[in-house]
């Protein structure tokens, strides 16, 4: 079966329920050509399983698959942001930050606070750069929840997501956003895909605003949250 | 002496950052970023070259006296030697 993610067609041979629902929306009929095969084969499921235990077939099959998908992004002027990304008045914000820190928790107070907010990707939306701009993309691949949906939006802001007790946001210089974006994607062992990824990076850096925001539990967190990257009130 | 294998410097929004590749991103999967100076002493390193051509390069392209361009250089290479980034050969 082929499917549309982000814009590549992806030929993955999915057999088993959670990854096949999860990749219904992305099902692709078209004329393109194949961009990238992912078949993933009956020993390689023994071997990872092998190496983990705790894991059973269809979740190394939604792992897997997703981690070589977000590998060939690469080469197609794209990357992985470990990242809640909520779409709001058709623009989207990217909270990234490490496990727990409550990148997920943030982003439903969006959903609270503001009608017609959506969730993108809860957990590992591409983002790509395309003749329009930076665009976040909804990929099957969405972490422990299912929250994904197959769009693509011009990105507002990415935020580096901080807990405190107080809601803040300041804008971040560029050594400090490089840092933590390296940190929340993967990084290819191989020397082509690294300089294509930071190729990428950089293209991203000079076009989308990054912030580090801290922040509670409150609604007030997601006010902040919105002015701190519209420069507005609302 | 030389920067060890497996790391590759570039520039990524105006700042040179140098990254691990292959099996030293294994070990190291941190960021170095690194001001214009560095990012020039770094570039002789990774092809390989002493501490005299490293000088006498310095003095060459940039407008330094000897004892500002030896701080540089020193300064460099013991950061970059307490990290273990350079091969001494």
């Amino acid at each position: 079966m082929r499917y549309n993610i982000a814009g590549i067609i992806v030929d993955m041979n999915v057999r088993f329920p959670r990854l096949r629902s999860q990749s219904k929306t992305y099902e692709y009929n078209g004329d393109r050509e194949t961009n990238v095969k992912i078949h993933l084969t009956d020993r390689f499921f023994n071997e990872r399983l092998a190496e983990n235990p705790h894991l059973d077939y269809e979740m190394i099959e939604y792992i897997w698959m997703g981690s070589e998908f977000y590998n060939a992004l690469i080469r197609f002027n794209g990357m992985l942001l470990h990242s809640s990304c909520v779409v709001y008045e058709g623009k989207a914000y990217l909270f990234s930050a490490p496990c727990g820190t409550g990148k997920s928790t943030h982003t439903q107070i969006w959903l609270k606070r503001f009608p017609g907010a959506y969730i993108l990707n809860d957990d590992k939306p591409a983002i790509r750069i395309t003749p329009d701009g930076v665009y976040a993309f909804g990929t099957p691949f969405s972490g422990k929840t299912s929250q994904n949906v197959n769009a693509s939006v011009p990105i507002a802001g990415i935020c580096i997501l901080d807990r405190d007790t107080t809601n803040h946001i300041e804008p971040i210089d560029p050594d400090d956003a490089l840092f933590n974006i390296l940190n929340q994607t993967v990084r290819p062992p191989e020397e082509d895909s690294m300089d294509m990824l930071l190729t990428t990076l950089d293209k991203i850096l000079r076009s989308v605003p990054v912030y580090r925001l801290y922040c509670n539990m409150d609604l007030e967190a997601a006010e902040v949250s919105y002015n701190g990257m519209n420069g507005g009130n609302k | 002496m030389k920067t060890k294998k497996g790391f590759m410097l570039r520039s990524v929004a105006g700042r040179h950052v140098v990254v691990a590749i292959g099996k030293a991103s294994v070990e190291f999967n941190g960021l170095i970023t690194l001001n214009d100076t560095g990012a020039y002493i770094w570039e002789k390193l990774s092809k390989g070259i002493t501490y005299d051509a490293l000088l006498e390069g310095m003095l060459a392209d940039y407008e330094v006296d000897e004892a500002t361009a030896r701080a540089g250089i020193d300064s460099f290479l013991e950061t970059a030697r307490s990290a273990n980034l350079i091969d001494e050969d």
